[in-house]
């Protein structure tokens, strides 16, 4: 099962700001809720986890993450990750993001468009419900990306550019340890309903 | 002669003809049935089964280290470990090979890769989810035309090099085999000389059978005696056990294969699945019972489907709607390994009878098995071997003829219909058909349904444009080929299709019938002891019929294919001739008069001319035990081995009325009107049961089931959220009618009926949705008629409102 996603959420900071998190592997994946980078290989390749909640069920996917361009020339990003989970499903994604000034002054866009490639039980039981779930949690993080990178604009000089070593560790932003389904059930089923009526959200 | 006296006594047998009820059920309402989940054993222990995530992928490793460590795994069991006992790949019923446990390659999404045995079932589990295996992934083909391009990624590697099949020459690496019946050259001649012709694709989707119960075992191995007993869901337990004893070497004289209690099989429980063979291997191997049982995801996904059969056909007929000519071109999606359920020597099944009810002088079919990506099986769901796609195919071939001419579709199919005087009928394809009267049947549903007023009230719907409905009608006239078969034509394994049954009749005037098939719900404890009584005379009430135990059941093929009662039920009437025969000898003595003297009246022999002097079969049973005619053995027992000397065919008219919402979609089924003629009735209640059933399930097939693949290869649609099983909510109304036309060859003249209304309904049920836009150019629709599909539909026809 193919999901392809084409997403630009706003973020409250600038360009340069939010660099520092998207420019960071591990600072981007705290964004993402219940991810996690375990180990780091070498200067492009990782390991890492993804743990998601669903009632008594809980999946965790482990596998490797591969960075195949950090271009901050471009503030962009292009990385594919790959993992399984021991009960039978796996998952790899194929993203690439990139920040665009935003419409006011300090603001920017994340831009990002991924593909997830899903198969085992996770593609058999949740076809219906995974570009949603997808939606939702691609939502999840571009609010914690935007709490991110305001941190980062409070840890720096205002009008200095994050240095992005520095700026390893804006923590505090994603404190999730696990992806909740549940919450996430609430607003894949908003938007179900939205949809059923007709409303664009 | 007292009539009312003779009509009790009748009554008394509850012999063919009567509607006893189901002795089976007093168990099953009050949850008493024995299931094989039901079976316990001491120190038993619990497989479950690691399976494959990926549809193809290759197996770089299994790492069971951490499995090991859960506590109450006792084993964990990888190909390479039946490998030192060759178990790794085992025989299928379709001359290929299937992997037991994936050895080296993955082929199909919830392929069996490892299995792993604890002493319960929740340790089972979280032994399966430690695990852990290495996949590297490999491009996956779902596709079956994808499959036979030329660049196509090579499936079943273990078969490289081999350029010839089971059934002939493979000219692809993903090509199983080419089959044909019939003439090309006739049929050629028939198009080339047509003054009409017609050509219809036609898909007919994987579907499920889903019983309720799902597969499993229970498998026991002493190691003192060597001896194995195996509890397990099968329709064919001696043809199991003949397999165990190839595959393991063990004598076929130390394996009992029991079918207990089994919940439906509709073609799932005819094969040989990697579970039942690992419980097998792990009980030998650790000495103690082990029990699998698959769940319901496990079913759906991995033991045997049925159809995925892409037709082509086409119709040649005269200026007048005569139709002189078929050809009718398949490709046929046989999943990762050839498994498919049918006589060894056709690879396609029986889906040449697809020349129907029909007088076509020329004929030609040909069937072509692809290697693809998906679970193996092709399995007769509910119908003889591939006869659904033949029937589905010629139904639906005959409506797109009348569309095209103009004509009714009843009147097309009177035109055609092969006639009484016909009989017996040769078909194009090399049938004998035995018996039938199409056009008496045809006559009464049409009468019944007031089929001109249903025809004037959709025409004044359609001349309507603010109906709110589309209404269709939907006809379908069909002739199945059953009871497989003929030894001469059919064999499974070699071993030919005939069946058994072995009665023995006890002093006190009961007796005891055991048969080669198994119920898997059709009521052979009922039926099989009527047809008993009516032969020798005693009451059905005392007949004991016990089925599925290999230790005490004659060898017979078992029960798939609609083959009980044509092929057993021969077999009974047979083996109770033979008692009957003996007992009049018996009789005679006892009455001291010549056996020509005797006449049999319902549960007796009289003395000609003087009824007064007779000896019922009570009397003769006491008398097999203690006064037998000089040089007699005594007792009264029989055997039979009955090997059909053709084919049944059952057939039927069947009517439906839809009512399509034009604002969702939503399909209406107003009314289903089923006249079947299975020849002689052994008992109308059960039959009326079977064919409700089989309505059911043709209408779960027509309008909902499907397994839908994704471009990786997941099946979307293996749990009952997704796969439609019709509950009484869903389910129309069912009306039944019949004629009886009995089959001259068999021994009581019937046919076989559990099967028919699952063959013969789902053309009905596609015949009645194409209808309703059979005005707007609409000649096809493929199945399942769901309301998003319908709607669809309604919009491409711009008739959706």
């Amino acid at each position: 099962m193919e999901v392809k996603l084409d997403k630009t959420y706003p973020v409250g900071a600038s360009v340069a700001q939010a660099w520092a998190v998207l420019g960071d592997i591990r600072a981007t994946a705290a964004c993402m809720p219940g991810a996690q980078i375990t180990e780091q290989l070498d200067d492009t390749h990782y390991k890492g986890t993804v743990k998601s909640k669903v009632g008594p069920a809980v999946m965790t996917f482990g596998g490797d993450i591969e960075v195949l361009a950090l271009e901050p020339a471009a503030f962009r990003l292009q990385m594919v990750g790959k993992g399984a989970d021991k009960s039978g499903s796996s998952a790899s994604m194929n993203l690439t993001a990139h920040l665009e000034p935003g419409d006011a002054e300090g603001q920017s866009k994340l831009v990002g468009r991924a593909t997830f490639v899903v198969s085992g039980k996770l593609a058999q039981f949740g076809s219906r419900l995974l570009v949603p779930v997808s939606d939702a949690m691609l939502a999840q993080f571009a609010k914690n990306f935007d709490a991110a990178a305001a941190a980062v604009a409070a840890a720096s000089a205002v009008g200095e550019p994050a240095p992005a070593v520095a700026a390893g560790t804006p923590a505090p932003a994603a404190p999730a340890k696990e992806l909740n389904a549940l919450a996430l059930m609430w607003t894949v089923i908003k938007g179900w309903f939205a949809g059923l009526f007709g409303k664009k959200t | 002669m007292n009539a009312p006296e003779t009509k009790e006594r009748l009554a008394a047998l509850q012999g063919m003809g009567d509607s006893r009820l189901r002795k089976e059920d007093a168990r099953f309402i009050q949850g008493k049935g024995n299931y094989v989940d039901d079976i316990k054993m001491p120190e038993m222990l619990h497989m479950d089964i690691v399976r494959s995530p990926f549809a193809h992928a290759r197996i770089k490793g299994i790492d069971k280290t951490e499995a090991l460590k859960v506590p109450g795994v006792l084993a964990v069991l990888t190909a390479d470990d039946l490998k030192p006992f060759k178990l790794h790949w085992m025989p299928t019923l379709a001359g290929d090979v299937a992997a037991v446990l994936a050895d080296e390659k993955v082929h199909f999404q919830m392929q069996e890769v490892a299995v792993v045995i604890a002493t319960d079932r929740y340790a089972a589990a979280d032994g399966v989810e430690a695990v852990q295996v290495d996949y590297e992934e490999l491009p996956v083909v779902i596709d079956p035309f994808e499959a036979l391009k030329p660049d196509a990624p090579v499936l079943r590697e273990d078969l490289a090099g081999k350029t010839e099949g089971a059934h002939g020459k493979r000219d692809h690496h993903n090509h199983i085999f080419t089959w044909d019946a019939g003439d090309k050259a006739a049929a050629d001649a028939a198009f080339d000389n047509a003054a009409v012709t017609v050509q219809q694709h036609l898909y007919y989707p994987r579907v499920h059978p889903c019983p309720l119960e799902t597969c499993g075992c229970v498998a026991s191995f002493d190691p003192v005696r060597g001896e194995l007993t195996t509890y397990l869901t099968s329709q064919a337990p001696h043809v199991v056990r003949t397999v165990v004893s190839l595959l393991s070497g063990i004598p076929e004289s130390k394996i009992r294969i029991v079918s207990p209690d089994i919940g439906g099989g509709f073609g799932n429980k005819v094969g040989v699945y990697p579970g039942y063979v690992c419980a097998i291997a792990a009980t030998i191997v650790l000495g103690k019972p082990v029990k699998w049982i698959e769940d319901r995801v496990e079913n759906i996904s991995s033991t045997a489907f049925a159809r995925d059969y892409h037709m082509d056909g086409e119709i040649a007929a005269t200026a007048d709607g005569r139709i002189t000519g078929l050809r009718v071109n398949v490709v046929a999606d046989h999943g990762a390994f050839d498994a498919c359920a049918d006589p060894t020597k056709f690879p396609a099944g029986l889906f040449h009878i697809c020349s129907g009810s029909y007088d076509i002088p020329a004929a030609y079919a040909q069937v072509k098995g692809v290697y693809t990506n998906k679970a193996p099986g092709g399995v007769a769901y509910r119908c003889s071997f591939r006869v659904t796609e033949a029937v589905y195919l010629i139904e639906r071939l005959v409506d797109v003829l009348a569309q095209k001419m103009n004509m009714d579709k009843a009147e097309i199919r009177a035109k055609n219909f092969i006639k009484k005087e016909q009989f017996p009928y040769t078909s194009a394809f090399g049938f004998e058909y035995d018996s039938g009267d199409y056009q008496t049947a045809l006559d009464k549903v049409l009468e019944a349904v007031d089929y001109k007023a249903l025809r004037a009230e959709q025409a004044a719907k359609r001349a309507d444009p603010s109906c709110p409905t589309l209404m269709g009608i939907g006809l379908v006239s069909f002739t199945e080929v059953v009871g497989a078969g003929p030894s001469k034509m059919c064999d499974i394994l070699g071993v030919g299709m005939f069946d058994s049954c072995e009665i023995r009749v006890h002093p006190t005037g009961s007796a005891i019938a055991r048969m080669g098939t198994i119920s898997t719900g059709q009521a052979h404890a009922t039926t099989y002891a009527q047809i008993i009584a009516t032969e020798i005379g005693l009451p059905s009430e005392v007949i004991q019929v016990e089925e599925g135990d290999t230790s005490t059941a004659p060898y017979g093929l078992g029960t798939y294919g609609s083959r009980s009662t044509p092929v057993a039920g021969a077999a009974i009437a047979m083996a109770s001739r033979k008692i009957h025969a003996k007992a009049r000898k018996i009789a005679a003595h006892l009455l001291e008069v010549s056996e020509n003297d005797l006449d049999w009246e319902i549960d007796r022999f009289n003395v000609k001319g003087d009824p007064s002097k007779h000896k019922t079969m009570k009397d003769i049973c006491w008398a097999a035990y203690n006064n037998v005619p000089p040089g007699m053995e005594m007792g009264l027992e029989a055997v039979h081995y009955y090997d059909p000397p053709n084919f049944t065919y059952p057939f039927g008219i069947y009517l439906c009325v839809v009512d399509i919402d034009r604002g969702t979609g939503e399909t209406q089924v107003r009314r289903f009107y089923a006249l079947d003629d299975c020849g002689t009735r052994i008992n109308p209640m059960v039959i009326e049961g079977q064919i409700h059933g089989g309505l059911t399930e043709g209408y779960a097939v027509a309008m909902g089931q499907q397994m839908p693949f994704d471009a990786q290869g997941n099946l979307q649609g293996n749990t009952l959220m997704d796969y439609f099983l019709p509950t009484s909510v869903e389910t129309p109304h069912w009306e039944t009618d019949h004629t009886v036309t009995p089959s001259p060859h068999h021994p009581i003249g019937a046919k076989g009926v559990a099967e028919s209304p699952h063959v013969g309904s789902i053309p009905t049920f596609t015949s009645a949705v194409v209808d309703a836009f059979a005005h707007l150019g609409v000649t096809d629709m493929t199945m399942p008629h769901t309301s998003y599909r319908v709607w669809q539909q309604l919009v491409k026809s711009g008739v959706a409102l």
